[in-house]
């Protein structure tokens, strides 16, 4: 009896591959769950009762509400209507991505404070005596709401966007021949068959806005991120603060959930594009209003936190003096190329390994990896550093001077944290691709490795290109992980506009948090279509 | 001797629902073509798929000349297998165009030598015009061809078609069904064709097997399951006619309480024991009665379907049973719903078939 | 691809050096930066710095153990030093020059101040005249007669947690539990910002004191905020509280020599540059804020807002550490946010 034994063995190989990766992936799960042992209620008790938990909530709803409102809407005028603007608008939103929410916090309260831009701004130029009582006095939790909102409604917008695009110029026309009025179409017509995707949307921003730190700590608002921390520094409890890692990461699993939820449905609920829907030109005053509306957003999430930077980085020179800007642009760069380099094809791994070897066992623990984007960054790097003490203690080894403070340390904590949204993408991309286009090649004499070269890769290999832009956007941005696994002397554009803003010079982190909006925006930029490829 | 393809006593299943057990069936010899027929749902693309080795079968054997390509503890791996097959869905390489997409057939090992030229191809599926064209700019039934093509191409000991006409529009169809089976005739090419539609299978195959509730009912000539259905599940798919109660007068006459006696002969037996005397079931399919305008024997018209040449009859008897009739469509003239409708008599049928009585 | 490989092994080795010190701090300061600078230029000792948040950066020290190549650990809270110190992160310090500079409160044998900061009351001069409070005490601020007038930022805040600290140490857990209630009554706004806020808002004319740390005011008074920050600073003077008593409470920020340090023999000569009044005149005068040292005198900025003021000298800032803990408890179930 002949066994194509061969063939067995490639087969263990990627198994073994998939396995090792997907179980690595998920070693900040294991670790929070391992040390989460117990939970200090006298500490719990002690932090207001839960108080921090209404926070959440409270932040949550709002941003919600927000975001929703902002995106909807905002899809909706530029799909829908034509006036001014509206191709500029198209794109133009999409570009607060580009803002880290703690940076767009930091210029939020720099504007607001007493004494601050906004007081400077109109005394300057509208002579007004009092500006401190005429400017807002915007609560913490008002600062958060805004901040998050602003900088993450372009989830919505783009997702509600592709969903509009894609209904049914007849379903328009259907609610025409019933006679709705606008706002009737819009609530009764169009708004239901987006739910899906506007869903999707809500899901991201609450997995967002549920893991922030930076903003929330920065106006010190204590909510479910902040307590961890406050029970690791001020009360030494990190077994506590796993605890409410893992409780956070559930709350996120539900949102995770009601994803994947919405995903089903929208697929569902995807209809033919028959008729190409026909934008209707908006006159006079309500021409004026939706030009309004698309521009005091977009000048609130990206005109009003950038140039803020930029008149500090003008006004205060001197601050560039101490900025290595070439050493930053290069640490900044280096490290986006590793990492994603890294992430990208273990990702492809896994994926190719899940579709050809389809064990559900390799699925299930490779879609936990998602628990990585859940998970705050500061935990994370503490997950990394106790594994790699528990593996040198365990093999007698030092993997500590390799693998702690050194550049690969930090790849590593790039790639717990990002390694979802590689995944994800790449696992979505895969969906589009037809099973049996597998099951082709394999007939037509195509081994797994040359399906994967010669088919799946020219297939997605243009979507490979988004994902790097993703990545690099968010590792352009990233902060805890950079700041505790960094190498002696080495900073980013994230960790300088850090070290300034905690020194209470503002103004010093405007250098490097122009420069990362500027590298952020550019990736953006340079992958505008791809943003948009869904609409085709 | 085995023979040139072999399945034996193989059970094939993907989950629960697509659940095939212990069949067996053959291509006595390279070249032959067989047919897979049944409702949809029943789980022949399954054994097609498992045939091609992207299923592994869960009990049995299958061979192909003379080599064990599946069993319990062997699967040989598809690409290594000299099998090709072409998938009811659209599953063109998308970024490749239709050419690229027909020769990528040609890049498998192990293949005879090939018998046709891209250029052939191209021609005999009529793509010519199109092969510069990417799968997205081609209509379904095009790329069906496409992907035929492709199959086609690398010249393989067995061709697999899952539904190869599907999207395919009626007047090409005909006219693809005839020069597939041309090509495979020529090429002496085997295949095996999985189908719902019975006109397409009697066409196309030497052999037809009907799969019905997990089980092979009947392998056999197209000429013998038109004529000789082995089952009542089998006649039940067909549609090929109605059963009536009759009970066995000798080896050559049945009696039906309204229609009298039936002659004729048992063609092969679905009768076991075979009992003078019995009640049993016979099939009456519509071209066993014959209309008489003039007979004594009425029965009433309760539908009436035009088909072209002929129109079929649905008469009822007093007891509800429905019975069939063909009619020619040039008969000078029409009988009306509700109307008596005269049968010949005596009323002979070449081969009777019968069934038990439960 | 060898592009690559040589990328590696630079990053890799890019720490080569023969005499270095590596330096893990919570400071956030240029001017820091620039201070090691001049050390490297006097000794030829390189100084490597990885700055971040306190308890990350304990936690690597700890597990990475022996292979830990950090030598010293540079802290910008009493309260910090102790819990690193009670994690036996640090060896003694042995330096008879070190001990004379530095007075006692100010350091254990595992570690040394190097700066000190003051958290002082902020008052608005149109609104209350210096003689109504020329002897206030942090005591006092529980009074009734300062009824939502009082600007102070979040419990969460270190420098809160060791005043309070500082209160427990002096007055015992029931006093404080008592004033926290009473102080907290007397909150003008929910606390919101940082120090400079608190200050900014007693300028606005939203509150009427301020506490705060005295280098938020020293950095709006420079202009490096800008003009009008500047102006703002001139309509807010500060107070010295409990100068009739123990004295204005002090913070320190300190270092400790690490366990594991492999370059021990550098890292006295750092922390002795350091306690030089060179180094220490550098750094008040850009951090603004008060040195270690006598002989040097603070910035000019520190300097009119108040000199010779009396400082708590008697409180050992090492019992900050000690009731860091107990403090916030206490100040959250006050309603303390």
């Amino acid at each position: 009896m002949k066994y194509p034994n061969h063939f067995l063995d490639t087969n263990k190989t990627l198994y073994a591959f998939v396995f090792v990766i997907a179980i690595f992936s998920i070693i900040p799960l294991f670790s929070i769950i391992i040390n989460s042992t117990t939970l200090n209620y006298s500490y719990i008790e002690s932090s207001g009762l839960f108080e921090f938990f209404k926070n959440s909530l409270i932040i949550l709803f709002w941003v919600i509400i927000l975001t929703s409102f902002f995106g909807v809407f905002s899809a909706y005028l530029i799909t829908f209507y034509n006036f001014p603007g509206v191709s500029f608008f198209r794109y133009a939103l999409i570009l607060s991505f580009a803002i880290p929410p703690y940076i767009f916090g930091y210029s939020l309260s720099a504007f607001f404070e007493n004494y601050g831009i906004g007081y400077s701004f109109f005394t300057n130029f509208f002579k007004l005596d009092d500006a401190n009582s005429f400017l807002p006095n915007l609560t913490p939790i008002t600062n958060c709401i805004l901040s998050l909102s602003f900088t993450l409604y372009g989830y919505i917008y783009l997702l509600s966007k592709t969903s509009f695009l894609n209904q049914s110029g007849n379903l328009v026309d259907l609610g025409k021949s019933l006679g709705f009025n606008s706002f009737k179409k819009f609530t009764n017509i169009i708004i239901p068959s987006a739910r899906p995707a506007i869903f999707i949307g809500i899901s991201l921003v609450s997995m967002e806005t549920l893991a922030d730190f930076g903003t929330v700590s920065y106006f010190g608002v204590s909510t479910f991120t902040t307590e961890i921390y406050n029970s690791w520094f001020i009360f030494d409890d990190l077994k506590t603060s796993n605890f409410l890692s893992l409780f956070l990461l559930i709350f996120v699993l539900i949102f995770f959930i009601i994803e994947k939820i919405s995903r089903k449905n929208s697929k569902f609920h995807k209809l033919k594009n028959d008729s190409k829907n026909k934008r209707l030109q908006l006159n006079g005053f309500s021409a004026l209003a939706a030009f309004l509306f698309c521009f005091s957003l977009f000048f609130i999430s990206f005109i009003f936190p950038f140039s803020q930077m930029i008149f500090w980085s003008y006004k205060f020179p001197e601050y560039y003096k101490n900025l290595n800007l070439i050493r930053l642009n290069l640490n900044t760069f280096t490290l986006i190329l590793f990492t994603s380099f890294f992430i990208i094809i273990f990702s492809f791994i896994v994926n190719f390994g899940n579709r050809a070897l389809k064990s559900k066992f390799l699925n299930l623990i490779s879609t936990l990896s998602i628990s990585g984007y859940a998970i705050p960054g500061i935990i994370i790097s503490v997950s990394i550093i106790s594994f790699i003490s528990l593996m040198s203690n365990l093999f007698d080894v030092n993997l500590k001077s390799i693998f702690i403070g050194t550049f690969y340390g930090l790849i590593i904590g790039y790639f717990f944290r990002f390694y979802s949204i590689s995944y994800n993408s790449i696992k979505s991309d895969y969906l589009k691709i037809n099973y049996s286009i597998d099951e082709s090649a394999y007939l037509l004499g195509f081994n797994k490795f040359k399906t994967f070269s010669e088919i799946h890769w020219p297939i997605m290999k243009k979507n490979t290109f988004f994902i790097f832009v993703l990545i690099s956007i968010e590792i352009t941005k990233e902060l805890p992980i950079t700041l505790i696994l960094r190498p002696f002397n080495f900073d980013t554009f994230s960790t300088k506009a850090y070290h300034f803003a905690s020194q209470d010079l503002i103004e010093a982190a405007s250098i490097p948090s122009m420069f990362l909006i500027f590298w952020a925006s550019i990736l953006i930029l340079i992958s505008f279509k791809s943003f948009f490829d869904d609409e085709k | 001797m085995k023979k040139f393809f072999e399945v034996n006593d193989a059970t094939f299943s993907s989950n629960k629902e697509h659940n095939i057990r212990k069949i067996n069936f053959n291509i006595s010899k390279r070249g032959e073509i067989i047919c897979l027929l049944g409702p949809s749902g029943v789980g022949k693309t399954t054994i097609l798929r498992t045939i091609a080795g992207l299923e592994r079968l869960k009990s049995g054997e299958i061979w192909l000349s003379g080599q064990l390509i599946s069993s319990t503890n062997v699967s040989i791996n598809p690409e290594k297998r000299k099998i090709a097959l072409s998938f009811q869905d659209n599953c063109l390489f998308p970024h490749k165009n239709v050419l690229e997409n027909i020769t990528v057939g040609l890049q498998k090992e192990n293949t005879r030598n090939f018998l046709y030229s891209p250029n052939e191809i191209l021609k005999i599926f009529q793509l010519e015009k199109i092969k510069n064209k990417f799968p997205h700019e081609v209509s379904s039934g095009e790329a069906q061809r496409v992907s035929l093509a492709r199959s086609l191409i690398s010249s393989p000991d067995l061709l697999l078609l899952d539904e190869p006409f599907s999207n395919i529009d009626p007047i090409l169809k005909e006219e693809l069904q005839k020069s597939i089976k041309d090509i495979l005739k020529k090429t002496g090419t085997s295949a095996i064709i999985v189908t719902h539609d019975p006109n397409e299978a009697f066409y196309l195959a030497d052999k037809c097997g009907i799969i019905i509730n997990n089980s092979l009912e009947q392998f056999d000539t197209p000429y013998n399951i038109y004529h000789f259905p082995g089952t009542l599940n089998v006649v039940n798919f067909l549609k090929r006619g109605t059963l009536v109660n009759v009970r066995i007068l000798s080896k050559t006459q049945l009696k039906h309480h309204y229609l009298g006696i039936i002659n004729g002969k048992f063609g092969c037996s679905n009768l076991n024991p075979f009992n003078v005397g019995n009640s049993v079931k016979l099939l009456i399919q519509p071209e066993d009665l014959h209309h008489d305008d003039n007979s004594k024997l009425k029965l009433k018209i309760i539908d009436r379907k035009f088909r072209g040449t002929n129109f079929i009859y649905t008469l009822t008897t007093p007891k509800k049973e429905l019975i069939p009739v063909l009619v020619e469509s040039h008969h000078q003239h029409f009988h009306e719903k509700n109307e008596e409708f005269g049968i010949k008599t005596p009323i002979n049928i070449d081969h009777l078939v019968c069934f038990e009585k439960n | 691809m060898p592009q690559l490989v040589f990328l590696i092994i630079l990053l890799s080795f890019q720490n080569i050096f023969t005499k270095e010190i590596n330096l893990f701090t919570t400071r956030h300061y240029d001017s820091d930066l620039q201070l090691y600078e001049d050390f490297t230029k006097e000794t030829g000792i390189k100084v490597n710095v990885i700055s971040g948040k306190s308890k990350p950066l304990e936690k690597r020290i700890i597990e990475e153990g022996k292979s830990c190549i950090g030598d010293l650990f540079f802290l910008a809270d009493a309260g910090r030093l102790v819990s690193a110190e009670k994690k036996g992160l640090f060896i003694k310090i042995k330096s008879q020059s070190i001990e004379q500079k530095v007075p006692e409160n100010f350091r254990s044998p595992y570690w040394v101040g190097i700066t000190k900061r003051a958290r002082i009351i902020y008052y608005n001069p149109k609104e209350t005249k210096l003689d109504e409070i020329k002897n206030l005490s942090y005591e006092d601020l529980s009074s009734i007669k300062f009824k939502n007038s009082i600007a102070i930022r979040q419990s969460n805040n270190v420098y809160n947690q060791s005043l309070v600290a500082s209160l427990i140490e002096n007055n015992g857990i029931d006093f404080t539990k008592q004033w926290l209630k009473k102080f907290v009554k007397n909150f003008s706004r929910n606390p919101t910002g940082n120090d400079r806020a608190q200050i900014l808002s007693v300028a606005a004319g939203e509150s009427k004191f301020a506490i705060a740390n005295t280098y938020y005011y020293a950095l709006m008074a420079s202009g490096k905020k800008g003009e009008d920050q500047k102006k703002a600073s001139k309509k807010v003077k500060p107070l010295f509280p409990n100068q009739l008593d123990r004295g204005t409470h002090m913070n320190i920020s300190g270092i400790g020599i690490l366990k594991h340090s492999p370059n021990k023999a550098n890292t006295k000569k750092f922390i002795e540059f350091l306690l030089t009044p060179k180094a220490q005149k550098h750094i008040v005068n850009n951090t603004y804020e008060y040195p270690m040292i006598e002989t040097v005198t603070p910035s000019k900025l520190i300097q009119k807002m108040g000199n010779n003021f009396k400082q708590d000298n008697s409180s050992k800032v090492s019992t900050y550490g000690k009731w860091q803990k107990e403090a916030f408890k206490l100040m959250r179930k006050a309603g303390w946010n």
